[in-house]
C-alpha cells in the first residue's frame, strides 16, 4: 500500500466573540430592524413587523426606517452605534444579498 | 452566511432564515413569511450555535492509502473534491515534501500570518500560500508573487470582503512588473491571459490564488460566492507588462500607478468582471494617424457602457484595464501619444449621454452609491464613466500583432500595489527551474 499524507488546505479560523444571547421571551420587548433596502425589503420587513406585533403582547417593533438603510449604510459603524443607543433588545437584519 | 459571520470572528453559523430567491423578486408572493413566522420567533429566543470554539493552530494532515501511487493520487483528489477544496482539475496533494520545497521561495517565516481571508476569515499564512501553490502545480520561484498578490488582496481598501461574495463575478487581475516576470516565466506576450507551456507561471499563481479564495476564504459557488457566472476564475488573470516594448518615455504601470521604481519587482492587483477583445486596427487604406484615431474611438466605444459594478471605484479605483500590444504602443508613441494622453482621450470619449443613462435606469444606481462624489456625478451630462482620466489602467501587453487590444472591465474600488520580496537563494531557484523546465532565456523560447 502507498500512503499519501498532505496538508488540509482550508486554513484555521478563530472565534473571537460569542453570538448575542437569545431572549427568554418576546413579550414586551423592543425589536429593531436593520435593512439594506434591497430585495423587496420594503414589503417583507413591514409584514414581519406586523406579524410580531400581532402575536406578542406589548412588543414594539421599530419601523424599518428607524435606522439608516441601504447597502452603503447597513454595515456602518454609525448604524451600529445608533442601534445600541436605541436600547432595542434584539435586531433583525434583512434582506441578504 | 456561515462565511460572513465566521469572518467577523463569530462561530461559523447564524440564526438565519432562508427563503427561495422568488420571494425577493418584484411583485413576489411573500405569504411564506407568515407560514414560517415561528422560525423568526425561534431565532430570537431559542437558537444556539452548533459550533464549539475553534482556533487556528498546526495545519492538520490528511491521509489516504492506495494500492499504488496512482491509486493514492486518485484518492487524494477525491478527498479534496468531496471536501469542496478542488476546482475540477487535477490537484497535486500538498505533501510536506512539496510544501517544504515551495517554502524556499520566500523570505518570510512559514507561520507568518498575512491576514484573514474574507468572507470566511480563514487565517492565511505563508504556509497556507505554499499549500495552495503546491496544489496548483506551482514552483518555489512563484511564491513571492503569490504572497504579494495575497497581501494586496487582503488590503482592507481592496474591498475583497464584498467582492469575494458578491454576485457581480469579480475576479482578481494581477499585473507584474520588474525582472522577476521573465525570471519566473510569466507571460507578457502572445496569449498572456491564457495557458502557455513555455511560460506557465501565471496559470499556477492565479490558480493558487483562486484556491485560497475558495478554500481559505470560503468563496464557493452559490454558497460563499454568489457570482452568477464566475468567469476567468479557474486561474484568475496573472500576467506581466511587456516592459521591453514600452516606448521611450512611457513608464511601466507599477511606476505610474503606485510610484514603484522602474525595475523594481512589484504586483498590482485589481478586480475585473469582464474581458473583451477589441478589434483595434483599421481594415482598408488608413494612414497611421487615421488608424490610431479610429482605434482609439473604437476602444472608447467599448468602454462607453453602463457598467455600474465599477461605481465602487468611481473616485479612486478603475473603470478597467486596457491592454495594448507593444507594436501598437510604439506606433502611437511615434505619433505623439503617451499613456497619459490615451487616458485623457478615453475618458472624454467614453462619456455616456444622460438621456441614455436615464433610459437604462442608471441614475438610480448612481444615486444610491456610498460615495458622495459618485452621487454628485449624476449632474454631469454626458456622464464620465469614472471620476478622472488617471483611473484608467493602461498596460502594454499582448503579442506582437497590431489588430486587437483587450479591455478588462473594472469592478475595483482601488488598485493595490505591493513590492515583491525574493529570498537570497532566488538565483538558485531559477537554476533549478532551468534544470526542471529547460532553458528559460529568450534564446531558448520558440
Amino acid at each position: 500500500m502507498v500512503k499519501l499524507d498532505f496538508y488540509d488546505p482550508s486554513g484555521g479560523i478563530e472565534v473571537t466573540q460569542p453570538h448575542a444571547p437569545r431572549l427568554a421571551s418576546l413579550t414586551g420587548k423592543r425589536i429593531g430592524i436593520v435593512t439594506n433596502e434591497q430585495w423587496q425589503a420594503f414589503r417583507t420587513l413591514p409584514l414581519l413587523k406586523k406579524l410580531f406585533e400581532q402575536d406578542f403582547p406589548g412588543i414594539e417593533v421599530l419601523p424599518i426606517d428607524a435606522f439608516p438603510q441601504g447597502n452603503a449604510l447597513i454595515g456602518d459603524e454609525e448604524t451600529a452605534r445608533l442601534v445600541k443607543k436605541s436600547g432595542v433588545d434584539a435586531v433583525i437584519i434583512g434582506n441578504a444579498a | 452566511m456561515k462565511n460572513a459571520v465566521s469572518g467577523l470572528g463569530l462561530a461559523p453559523d447564524a440564526a438565519m432564515i432562508n427563503f427561495p430567491i422568488d420571494m425577493f423578486l418584484p411583485g413576489s408572493d411573500i405569504a411564506a413569511l407568515e407560514t414560517r413566522k415561528q422560525e423568526f420567533y425561534d431565532a430570537l429566543t431559542g437558537w444556539k450555535s452548533a459550533f464549539a470554539q475553534t482556533a487556528a493552530g498546526v495545519t492538520p494532515l490528511l491521509s489516504v492509502e492506495g494500492a499504488s501511487y496512482e491509486d493514492a493520487l486518485d484518492k487524494a483528489n477525491y478527498l479534496l473534491i468531496t471536501n469542496l477544496w478542488g476546482d475540477g482539475l487535477p490537484l497535486w496533494p500538498a505533501t510536506k515534501q512539496r510544501v517544504d520545497r515551495i517554502i524556499r521561495g520566500t523570505v518570510l517565516p512559514r507561520d507568518h500570518v498575512i491576514g484573514k481571508f474574507p468572507p470566511r476569515g480563514g487565517i492565511t499564512t505563508v504556509e497556507t500560500c505554499a499549500i495552495a501553490l503546491a496544489m496548483a502545480g506551482g514552483r518555489p520561484e512563484y511564491l513571492p508573487v503569490l504572497i504579494a498578490a495575497v497581501e494586496a488582496f487582503l488590503d482592507p481598501e481592496s474591498n475583497a470582503e464584498q467582492l469575494q461574495a458578491a454576485s457581480g463575478s469579480a475576479f482578481p487581475v494581477v499585473i507584474v512588473n520588474g525582472p522577476i516576470a521573465k525570471q519566473i516565466r510569466l507571460n507578457s506576450g502572445f496569449g498572456c491571459l491564457g495557458p502557455d507551456p513555455q511560460r506557465p507561471a501565471g496559470a499556477s499563481i492565479g490558480r493558487a490564488l483562486r484556491l485560497i479564495q475558495q478554500n481559505v476564504g470560503g468563496a464557493l459557488p452559490g454558497i460563499g460566492a454568489m457570482a452568477n457566472y464566475g468567469g476567468n476564475r479557474n486561474t484568475n488573470l496573472v500576467f506581466a507588462e511587456d516592459e521591453e516594448s514600452l516606448p521611450q518615455g512611457w513608464l511601466p504601470h507599477c511606476t505610474e500607478r503606485h510610484g514603484f521604481a522602474q525595475g523594481a519587482n512589484s504586483i498590482s492587483l485589481l478586480f475585473a468582471n469582464g474581458a473583451t477583445n477589441m478589434r483595434r486596427r483599421g481594415a482598408k487604406k488608413e494612414t497611421p494617424e487615421e488608424d490610431t484615431l479610429q482605434g482609439m474611438h473604437r476602444m472608447a466605444d467599448f468602454m462607453r457602457v453602463p457598467n455600474f459594478t465599477s461605481l465602487g471605484g468611481y473616485e479612486k479605483g478603475t473603470p478597467g484595464v486596457l491592454l495594448i500590444p507593444g507594436v501598437v504602443a510604439q506606433t502611437m508613441a511615434r505619433l505623439g501619444w503617451s499613456k497619459k494622453s490615451m487616458r485623457e482621450f478615453l475618458w472624454e470619449h467614453s462619456k455616456i449621454p444622460l438621456a441614455d443613462l436615464k433610459r437604462n435606469g442608471g441614475p438610480a444606481w448612481i444615486e444610491i452609491d456610498a460615495n458622495a462624489l459618485t452621487r454628485e456625478s449624476i449632474k454631469l451630462d454626458p456622464w464620465p464613466i469614472t471620476a478622472k482620466p488617471d483611473n484608467f489602467v493602461i498596460v502594454v501587453a499582448g503579442g506582437g500583432h497590431p489588430t486587437n487590444s483587450y479591455w478588462l472591465q473594472g469592478y475595483s474600488p482601488r488598485v493595490i500595489g505591493r513590492e515583491i520580496r525574493v529570498p537570497e537563494s532566488f538565483d538558485q531557484l531559477l537554476v533549478d527551474a532551468d534544470r526542471d523546465l529547460g532553458c528559460g532565456s529568450d534564446a531558448c523560447m520558440i
